[in-house]
């Protein structure tokens, strides 16, 4: 049976006069310590599908199962990382961790926590900022704090919602190695959103396009036999990736095509309709 | 650069950005030598600007106050009011030394009083010099005035004496007219009329004529000389010094406690032994006067020195008495702020009493809020509390009393609601992101208030008790004004009743001190506002 797991979930937002369905017959396994990639071009519900396997939302219908277990709400077992870092301004970086490791970890004591802290803050490689402010730090410094906050919960499951798409390619590519050498020193399962198939191809064992929305659901599955450590520079001239590449984006670029012409057959057609002329009403009374 | 000097100027840079006294920056950059060219041009603008603003407006005012008369003679102009904050200031300065002269003693109240002595002999000979001074230019002025005055008088004289002449003549021109007349000429008899009601026109003119002779004595009477005025301000200044160190001299000697209590103690051992020699009923009485001694002894040790109340120490129990009420205020208006946050049903139920009380005015809640503290205290002097609080260290100076604590009650009424409804928007309009964190850590109601909904609430309720405090300083002049509470509105009161135009010119003083204590009130505010907020975004003034 596969780690996390999501059963015929469903998903809709507004009145039910005229409801949206943004997710609609969703399944989904992962295995443990699995790196799956989920990619949707954005309005696709990838935010949605995120924050219910966050347990930030719950499905209409259908389930989340984390080792059989149904999801009822958030916790720091499953880690979430926020599309927009949601950082607290008011605390430092030290802080920012602190918060989270005293809630996750309440019998630790106090200079074992700040070790722990010290930890989560080389890893991603914030050292020499611990006093800083979000505010004061770069947009790719916040992506990594936020980052160690997720990771020094010990979540299960870790869950990354475009964690990347508010960076320039420089900071992004760095960041994609970070995460991927931290997942490698420290495997556990992730589920990462993001519309990059690039990314998705370097970084999951498994890519999951996500039809676009509305009504989107899982279609197939693209695994990446890829070998680790995958090499940047190398994997544009290898064929299997290049080959990978264009299928999962053939199949996204169909889907797109699909989509479109579906909404254009949904059109309303107005009615026929002549306006009328009413100067010459007017004349006739002038 | 060197390092330690562009580590001051960071930080001399960064505490003007603290304060939001934004207009010191170019100064301190140009201090630094950096870009002298630009800082010149913006201190220009920011600091040039408003001093030849400033300068504008003190001109304007000179010249227009002296064209307004009122009854407590004319407008004060900015020196009247400079020369009466310093008299206030003078006035408070002696009371204080008056005080500490009353508690001196031994050796140091010995010096004092030859300081005192010393400097009194000195001022007696200045004293005779200034009224001599102010004589001569009584003298010089009756000199000054009657050159101008003598010519005046003699015209008035002839103008008078002809006036008298023309009519004496005219009288009997019409009196020979009248003679002339035929009897039952009726034509004549009304040209008579006609001429005895024109003929007046000459008289009237030359009785016209003599009013602006008058009126120029009158000019030339209440001219001012200013020798004179000078002279005059210079005995009084010595007067006021020789009263001052007369009653310092006083304080220092007999009325001094010190002097009083060796006094007593002097009288209360002759009375001793007086008692011990005593037999019979005379026991009696001399026992009595030991007690009444004693008593009176008690009585000096606890007395202290009637000190008036000067606009300094009136000032400071303003401040004190709006910093009571802003924080009663604010501990009223936070949790409750708190609460219409995070919940819209009781946001709800609050609403119709935050729509229905905040527009009330101060004037109106004072009345009932000295209703409601006098009855809770009733005798200020036998109740429990407010003698805990006169025995208090420093507050308890400031004789805290009903009318104090109904003003810091109309204060906290009228000024709880800028904090209550920021607050309430604070709370409420705090970031998915963050409750979703909240969430994810799955924080308790409490952990979830103090590190989460709090935290990010402070910036806009600071912000909330900054206009609190703003709208708390104008309503309790207003309050101390009707409650009588010793204050600056007590202090506003008491110079229009007075009514002289020193009180007037008192009056111009008070606008410039609530003024100014007003803008640093906001200072302080602003700073604590920046202090906490996170994003860097407070405005600006």
């Amino acid at each position: 049976m596969a780690f996390l797991e999501l059963k015929h979930v469903n998903k809709g937002f507004g009145p039910a006069s005229h409801r949206t369905e943004v997710l609609h017959d969703i399944n989904l396994q992962v295995e443990e310590n699995e790196f799956v990639a989920v990619i949707g071009f954005s309005g696709s519900g990838k935010s949605t599908l995120m924050s219910i396997l966050a347990g930030l939302e719950s499905p209409d219908s259908g389930q989340v199962l984390l080792d059989g277990r149904a999801v009822t709400g958030p916790g720091p077992n499953l880690g979430i990382m926020f599309q927009n870092y949601s950082l607290l301004p008011w605390l430092s970086v030290a802080g920012n961790l602190e918060i989270a490791v005293k809630q996750v970890f309440p019998k630790m004591k106090k200079a074992e926590r700040a070790e722990y802290i010290q930890h989560y803050i080389d890893l991603v490689t914030l050292t020499g900022s611990e006093y800083k402010t979000p505010p004061e730090l770069s947009g790719g410094m916040r992506q990594r704090l936020s980052l160690a906050r997720t990771l020094a919960m010990k979540p299960e499951v870790l869950l990354l919602d475009e964690p990347l798409s508010a960076l320039d390619a420089i900071t992004r590519s760095v960041l994609q190695d970070e995460i991927i050498r931290i997942w490698e020193e420290d495997r556990r399962t992730v589920v990462m959103i993001t519309n990059d198939v690039d990314e998705a191809a370097l970084m999951a064992d498994r890519i999951v396009p996500l039809t676009p929305g509305p009504a989107a659901t899982l279609e197939r599955n693209f695994p990446v036999t890829l070998e680790r450590p995958r090499d940047r520079a190398g994997l544009n001239f290898n064929p299997e990736f290049k080959s990978l590449r264009n299928a999962v984006s053939n199949f996204m670029m169909d889907m797109n095509q699909d989509a479109k012409s579906l909404r254009v057959a949904s059109n309303l057609t107005l009615p026929d309709l002549e306006p009328k002329d009413f100067r010459t009403h007017y004349n006739a009374l002038g | 650069m060197n390092p330690l000097l562009s580590k001051t100027k960071a930080a001399l840079l960064k505490a003007v950005d603290l304060s939001a006294l934004t207009f010191l920056e170019p100064v301190v950059r140009l201090a630094y030598g950096e870009e002298p060219a630009v800082q010149l041009r913006r201190i220009g603008r920011t600091i040039l600007v408003p001093v030849i603003a400033v300068g504008i407006f003190l001109g304007a005012w000179s010249l227009i106050a002296g064209l307004i008369q009122t009854k407590a003679g004319t407008l004060p102009d900015p020196a009247a009011t400079w020369t009466q904050g310093q008299a206030i200031w003078t006035g408070h300065v002696r009371e204080g030394e008056k005080q500490t002269a009353y508690d001196l003693t031994g050796p140091r109240r010995e010096r004092q009083l030859a300081r005192v002595e010393a400097r009194l002999e000195e001022l007696t000979e200045l004293d005779t010099q200034a009224r001599e001074q102010v004589a001569a230019a009584e003298a010089r002025k009756a000199e000054v005035l009657d050159e101008t005055r003598t010519p005046l008088l003699a015209q008035i004289d002839r103008a008078k004496a002809d006036i008298k002449k023309t009519k004496a003549e005219r009288k009997e021109e019409l009196k020979a007219a009248a003679v002339a007349l035929e009897a039952g000429d009726r034509a004549a008899y009304d040209a008579y009329l006609v001429s005895l009601e024109s003929g007046g026109e000459t008289i009237e003119k030359m009785e016209e004529k003599l009013d602006a002779l008058e009126l120029k004595v009158d000019e030339a009477e209440s001219r001012v000389y200013a020798p004179l005025i000078a002279a005059q301000k210079q005995a009084t200044a010595i007067a006021e010094e020789i009263q001052h160190l007369n009653s310092m001299k006083d304080l220092l000697g007999d009325r001094n406690r010190g002097e009083k209590l060796t006094a007593l103690d002097e009288k209360l051992e002759a009375q001793t032994a007086a008692f011990y020699d005593a037999q019979g009923e005379a026991v009696y009485s001399a026992a009595n006067r030991i007690e009444r001694t004693q008593r009176q002894i008690t009585r000096t040790e606890e007395a202290n020195y009637p000190m008036p109340y000067t606009l300094p120490w009136q000032v400071v129990r303003s401040i004190m008495c709006v910093f009571v009420g802003f924080i009663l205020g604010t501990a009223v208006a936070v949790p409750i702020g708190v609460l219409c946050g995070l919940s819209p049903t009781i946001m709800a139920a609050m609403t119709p009493f935050i729509a229905l009380f905040k527009p009330v005015s101060p004037i109106v809640w004072l009345p009932i809020m000295l209703i409601i503290v006098s009855g809770l205290v009733g005798d200020p002097d036998n109740n429990a509390f407010i003698q805990l609080l006169w025995e208090l260290p420093l507050i308890g100076g400031f004789e805290i009393n009903p009318a104090f604590l109904a003003s810091a009650a109309v204060v906290a009424l009228c000024s709880l609601w800028a904090t209550l409804a920021n607050t309430a928007l604070g709370v409420a309009s705090i970031d998915q992101d963050h409750i979703n964190v909240a969430r994810v850590l799955k924080l308790g109601f409490w952990s979830r208030l103090f590190k989460i909904v709090l935290p990010s609430a402070l910036p806009l309720m600071f912000a909330g008790m900054r206009i609190s405090l703003g709208v708390g300083w104008m309503v309790l002049i207003a309050a101390e004004l009707l409650a009588s509470s010793e204050g600056i509105g007590k202090f506003v009161i008491d110079m229009f009743n007075n009514g002289s135009s020193d009180s007037f010119a008192a009056l111009f003083v008070v606008v410039f001190v609530v003024g100014i204590i007003g803008l640093f009130l906001d200072r302080i505010m602003i700073i604590f506002q920046r202090l906490v907020s996170f994003d860097g975004s407070v405005a600006s003034i």
